[in-house]
């Protein structure tokens, strides 16, 4: 645990120290997670908060994806659970699942993620728009960021809060 | 012109709030012609806002609120006598003094809105024909200098100032002569001195001291122009500030003379100033607070359940009567705070009420009735929302009395009736209701013409009107298109029903019941939450779902078994008294999975929107509880069946069903009892490794010796540390446990409370819990056995005894495996 601790602060930073010139071009800063075995992100300007996994209500006649509703602090929120969304098979709660609290405007809902991966910055540039055939008519997908190693996809917002039932 | 704009703001408002009342006081009037304090209230009020809309250059009503007060002021002087006939010129000229402020405040003018020409006219008429001994009407205000000086400086170069100030000054000298002259001819008149107080402070004085007055006053004016002129230099601010001081600045010390003798001698206007101090308050910020009492109250019942589970956890330890203490501190308060809160968006329901008088003064005229309105219980207090949406059909109700209900005053003598008819109005708290009640004295319902109307125009047919009871008929009326009404008046033809009514105070969550008799007539009972916010509502559960039905539409509850239930065409139905029920099952229409099989009881909760009722079939009643109404946010909004959300006092959301489209969705379900059972089927176990048993321990050597000792068995065993694993372990079901062993004393959950929580599932009932655990007092073992423990085992114990007593408990024959 120590260990990648230190990793992550060590890589935050790099993150800082990194060369201007990154500040000169718009650069997105996203919190990264693990659905299933993908790796996702969200811009972290749509993120209200994190939260570990509390009890929720489920809510009759809703799609399968949508869990229920739970409280945060006296508000009632929508719980969506990501995995069902993207059609994989229903998330099994360990320590790691997280409740991740997304907002739009006044549209607010949270969404169960199997794992928190880091935050990154990524350069506007270093984003590609989604490719034809991952573009699905719900339009989940903002882009793909490319990093060094690995690609990561780029959730979009407004569009995981579209009630789509 | 930022304060041209605001002291233009201050006029409407000040002026809306005086004509309402004004409103009031004439028809007041009316009634009391020789009421000289109501004369000279009423006077002031025309002259006040003729003074200010003179200032602000809106002409036309300067000129409609000139000759209304010249009236007025002739009536004071009891040289005109209060007829009906002048009453209803005074009210048509309030009517356009509304009609030219609302055109102000959407067009900054009274230009062009409205004609006020023939009102003026007919003003004069009265004036000149009630005119004999006094001179003509020309003559001027007997208060024209606080009137001018309400006119605002700020706006004034200094010029103009000095300009008006030496207008003030002539007129005043003129007037006074003039006085002088109207006093002596007015000798003989026998005018009572209370009628006009401000009068006397100029007939009273000498010309000297008017002079003075003058002098003082102008001087007074230049030091506060020269006031100004500093303030203007002062930031945006604070000139904005600056401007409602300004504006009040003139008024008290322009009005000395005045209002020292008002203090004493006209009550009515001191009543203005000593209203009690208020500040405006945006809603949104009472709203605001309002969410965040509400958090605050759902964090008290948090606490309380809390203090609950450490009272019995801890039972006599000292710090609990310290907590006690705290707990109930900060309960008290937070409910005093919720009510304080709430106590501040309460109106008084008279803000409504306020207009009626007049409406029905116009509707007795216009259809040639008496009728007396009887206001009761002004002062009752409502949420602001519902305040608002109360009007609209209150004005329909009493129109509807007037013209349909009250007699014509022939046709009530003929009847043994007084002539003059009554409506009455009342409002009055009971419980957490505020009840309206509009009775009549009128001819009432006939329950049997109404069914014979409602035939007519097809809204029922005849096997419906024959079932019908009387109060079912007075109903009909709420039905849209339909009109009691033989002939459509100008009243009652304004194409707004009494349908309207009803679909209003329903969305107020409130009920409407009618009674009447012929000939004697009808009470309208309008039945309306204090807010909209909190109802009270009716908790079942479900399998593991609670869900909470408003109260308001729960007609009754019974307890059933389950051979009660008679199937027709496939639907369930019950027999209830003299009527049939179809009845649904609550688990059916939200699609509940059914862990666990009905039991020997279930409960019909009968829900009831106007005619209609059906049977909801769940699975127990859990209470009856107040519960604070949270939107499920856009994402969820409008899913079926569902009109909101709660949380309640464990933290938990609990949805509040929406009872109308419940019972929409209720038309296209089938229940059915038989598809309770067949989820139950298990899993067939052929070797011992099928039975699974859970060691909940904290301690490692504890669990291996259990282990140890039931290896024997053959059975697969799963460990767990502390009561949380063990939950989350039996809650996500990929095992499902035969039997559990639980420590009693472990960190995070201790082993009661474990068994209390698997016990409130449903579908961990019959699970065997055996606890082990060194803890040996009499009340332990009782404690376990409370919270449903099935065994209990002290250590030391001998391997074998712990074996057999799991075997007993898992039915696995021991014999078998060994």
């Amino acid at each position: 645990m120590n260990s990648q601790l230190e990793q992550v602060l060590k890589k935050q930073q790099n993150q800082q120290h990194a060369p201007q010139e990154s500040e000169i071009e718009n650069v997105v800063q996203l919190v990264g997670f693990m659905v299933g075995d993908e790796e996702f992100a969200v811009p972290i300007l749509g993120i209200q908060e994190i939260i570990k996994p509390i009890e929720y209500t489920r809510a009759p006649k809703t799609p399968p994806y949508v869990l229920g509703v739970f409280n945060l602090r006296g508000s009632v929120l929508p719980l969506i659970d990501l995995r069902m969304k993207f059609g994989l098979s229903r998330s099994k709660e360990n320590e790691d699942t997280r409740y991740m609290v997304i907002k739009d405007n006044d549209e607010v809902a949270g969404f169960v993620i199997d794992r928190l991966t880091q935050a990154t910055r990524i350069k506007e540039s270093a984003i590609d728009p989604a490719p034809e055939t991952l573009n699905d008519e719900q339009n989940l997908i903002y882009g793909v960021g490319k990093q060094k190693d690995k690609l990561i996809s780029i959730l979009n917002v407004k569009a995981l809060l579209k009630r789509d039932f | 012109m930022d304060e041209f704009e605001e002291i233009l703001e201050d006029f409407l408002v000040e002026a809306f709030e005086m004509i309402e009342q004004l409103d009031n006081d004439l028809i007041e009037l009316e009634n009391s012609p020789d009421d000289l304090d109501l004369l000279n209230r009423i006077f002031r009020v025309a002259h006040t806002i003729k003074g200010s809309s003179s200032f602000l250059n809106f002409d036309i009503l300067t000129h409609l609120t000139h000759h209304m007060e010249d009236v007025l002021n002739k009536a004071r002087k009891g040289e005109l006598s209060i007829t009906p006939e002048v009453m209803d010129v005074v009210l048509e000229s309030t009517d356009k003094m509304k009609g030219l402020l609302e055109h102000i405040k959407e067009t900054g003018s009274d230009e062009g809105a409205i004609d006020v020409a023939p009102t003026v006219r007919r003003l004069e008429a009265i004036l000149n024909g009630g005119s004999a001994e006094e001179p003509p009407a020309a003559e001027p205000e007997p208060e024209p200098e606080p009137a001018q000086a309400e006119k605002d400086l700020s706006e004034m170069s200094e010029e103009e100032v000095e300009a008006e100030i030496e207008r003030l000054l002539a007129e005043r000298q003129e007037e006074d002569r003039k006085r002088r002259e109207a006093k002596k001819a007015a000798e003989t008149a026998g005018e009572a001195p209370s009628a006009e107080p401000e009068e006397k402070d100029l007939s009273e004085m000498s010309e000297e001291e008017v002079e003075a007055e003058i002098e003082r006053l102008l001087a007074e004016r230049q030091e506060e122009d020269r006031k100004r002129r500093e303030a203007k230099k002062a930031a945006e601010a604070e000139a904005q500030k600056s401007a409602p001081e300004a504006k009040e600045t003139p008024k008290s010390e322009a009005k000395p003379a005045a209002p020292a003798k008002k203090e004493t001698k006209a009550p009515p206007k001191e009543r203005k100033t000593t209203v009690e101090q208020t500040i405006r308050v945006d809603v949104k910020r009472l709203d605001d607070l309002m969410n965040l009492i509400g958090e605050l109250v759902l964090g008290k019942n948090r606490l309380l359940k809390i203090y609950d589970d450490v009272e019995e956890r801890y039972e006599g330890e000292q710090f609990l009567e310290e907590l006690n203490q705290v707990v109930s501190s900060v309960s008290l308060v937070t409910t005093d705070l919720q009510i304080a809160v709430m106590k501040t968006r309460m109106l008084p329901i008279g803000k409504v009420f306020n207009k009626f008088p007049r409406m029905v003064r116009d509707l007795s005229r216009e259809l040639h009735k008496e009728i007396d309105l009887i206001i009761s219980g002004e002062e009752t207090e409502l949420d602001k929302s519902i305040v608002e949406e109360i009007g609209d059909p209150l004005v329909h109700i009493i129109r509807n009395s007037c013209d349909h209900g009250i007699e014509q005053p022939q046709e009530r003598i003929e009847k043994g009736k007084p002539p003059k008819g009554t409506v009455e109005l009342k409002a009055y708290n009971e419980g957490n209701h505020i009840i309206i009640e509009i009775v009549d004295d009128g001819k009432g319902l006939d329950p049997d013409m109404l069914k014979a109307k409602a035939m007519e125009k097809g809204l029922i047919n005849e096997k419906e009107a024959d079932q019908m009871s009387d109060k079912e008929a007075y109903m009909l009326i709420f039905k849209p298109g339909f009109s009691t009404a033989a002939q459509v008046t100008n009243v009652s033809g304004r194409g707004v029903g009494m349908d309207v009514v009803r679909s209003n105070i329903e969305k107020l969550n409130g009920i409407i019941e009618i009674d009447s008799e012929i000939d004697k007539g009808t009470t309208l009972k309008l039945k309306i939450p204090l807010t909209l916010a909190i109802i009270q509502s009716l908790l079942v559960s479900v399998q593991e779902e609670y869900y909470a039905i408003p109260l308001a539409s729960v007609l009754e509850t019974v307890r059933i078994t389950p051979d009660e239930i008679q199937s027709v065409e496939g639907r369930s139905v019950l027999r209830l008294r003299d009527e049939v029920l179809s009845l649904v099952h609550l688990a059916d229409l939200f699609d509940v999975e059914r862990v666990f099989s009905m039991g020997e009881h279930a409960y019909v909760v009968i829900i009831g929107i106007a005619e209609t009722k059906i049977g909801l079939i769940v699975d127990s009643l859990i209470g009856q509880e107040e519960v604070v109404i949270k939107s499920l946010g856009e994402y969820l909004k409008g899913i079926e069946g569902i009109a909101g959300a709660t949380i309640r006092g464990d933290g938990r959301v609990t949805l509040i069903v929406d009872v109308g489209a419940l019972m929409e969705l209720a038309k296209n379900v089938k229940s059915s009892m038989e598809n309770l059972e067949d989820r139950s089927e298990k899993r067939e176990k052929s070797s011992p490794a099928d039975y699974n048993v859970l060691v909940v321990d904290d301690s490692k050597t504890d669990r291996s010796i259990m282990r140890k000792a039931l290896e024997p068995l053959g059975v697969t065993i799963t460990e767990a540390t502390n009561g949380v694993e063990a939950l989350n372990l039996m809650k996500e079901g990929s095992t499902s446990f035969d039997a559990a062993l639980v420590d009693i004393e472990m960190p995070r959950m201790d082993g009661y409370t474990l068994a209390a929580e698997i016990r409130k599932f449903n579908k961990f009932k019959m699970v065997p819990l055996i606890a082990v655990t060194s803890r040996t007092s009499r009340s332990d073992r009782m404690r376990g056995v409370e919270v449903g423990m099935t065994e209990y085992i002290t250590k030391p114990y001998t391997p074998e005894y712990l074996m057999n007593v799991v075997a007993r408990n898992i039915n696995l024959n021991v014999e078998q495996t060994s």
